[in-house]
């Protein structure tokens, strides 16, 4: 922790307070990522509550969900 | 990519027909070997995109060093599929879903490297928030931080507040504390999801936080 400047922002007080109810894993969501990019891909109203939920509170899972999504996209032009 | 293409060998190679991959890959004949080729191929291209993507979180590693990593995690993520391929079950097209796994391989790769030789904070205390630009803000932003700092420090186990506060104060990713402290992904998340729910609670009780409203179901 930076001790020079002991504050966070109100984002990561915000990120602190993400509701992640209905639970899912990162192992689960991993399972269901492919599937779920395709969906939205081809649809971007496709919505999956427990993946939803999960990819606003993992920012790792979020970010591999938005690379793969956008090398798909590459891939189709 | 439709189906199967001859090669120049005169062996059909795998390309975007599930079948095709299904039929040959695991082989041991020239139309195995090519299809690993082609699997291997597939991988290095998702894992040089993710390694790219994420370039800023090494700025000292030059074209080549890169590449080397993006090289590692194509191999790691092949073991990965073969391993995996009994699973697949078609839900999505097998590139996609290989390229899951060269993503997920360049990604822990890329981390793994930009945290090598740095120590992981495993605060137990929650700074205050920033100020926000007006003086309501700034009284209701405080307040809130205030009510978080008191839950972290009531509500919270010894665990779960040092996951919390490295993962989302400290910005440490989670393969990366994971590794570092002998646990797993889902383990983190799991203590992440259960120390939110129990923030959440606290500061819905003492009136911080505004209870939530009836969820979708799936």
């Amino acid at each position: 922790m930076n001790d020079q400047n002991p504050t966070v922002s109100a984002l990561t007080v915000a990120s602190l307070l993400v509701d992640t109810e209905p639970y899912l894993s990162c192992d689960d969501c991993f399972e269901r990522m492919d599937q779920y990019v395709e969906r939205r891909l081809a649809d971007r109203h496709h919505d999956d509550l427990e993946m939803t939920t999960h990819l606003a509170g993992c920012g790792v899972c979020a970010e591999e969900a938005d690379a793969l999504e956008a090398l798909l996209r590459e891939d189709a032009q | 990519m439709t189906t199967v293409e001859r090669a120049d060998s005169g062996v059909d190679t795998p390309t975007d027909d599930d079948t095709a991959w299904w039929t040959h890959l695991g082989q041991d004949d020239p139309a195995g070997h090519a299809a690993m080729a082609s699997l291997h191929e597939l991988l290095l291209r998702a894992s040089r995109y993710q390694v790219w993507r994420l370039r800023d979180l090494l700025p000292g590693a030059d074209a080549a060093q890169v590449d080397d990593l993006a090289q590692q995690a194509a191999d790691d993520a092949l073991v990965a599929v073969l391993r995996k391929l009994p699973t697949f079950e078609g839900r999505s097209r097998f590139t996609t879903w290989a390229f899951k796994f060269g993503i997920l391989h360049a990604g822990v790769a890329v981390r793994s490297q930009a945290w090598r030789h740095r120590e992981v904070p495993l605060p137990d205390t929650f700074p205050l928030v920033d100020p926000a630009p007006s003086p309501a803000a700034v009284s209701e932003a405080a307040q809130l931080s205030r009510a978080v700092h008191d839950a972290i420090a009531t509500q919270l186990t010894p665990h779960q507040r040092r996951v919390v506060l490295a993962l989302l104060v400290e910005d440490v990713p989670i393969d990366v504390l994971a590794d570092r402290l002998g646990s797993s992904r889902n383990a983190l998340y799991k203590a992440l999801h259960d120390a939110r729910q129990r923030l959440r609670q606290a500061l819905i009780a003492s009136g911080d936080l505004d209870a939530p409203s009836t969820r979708r179901t799936p």
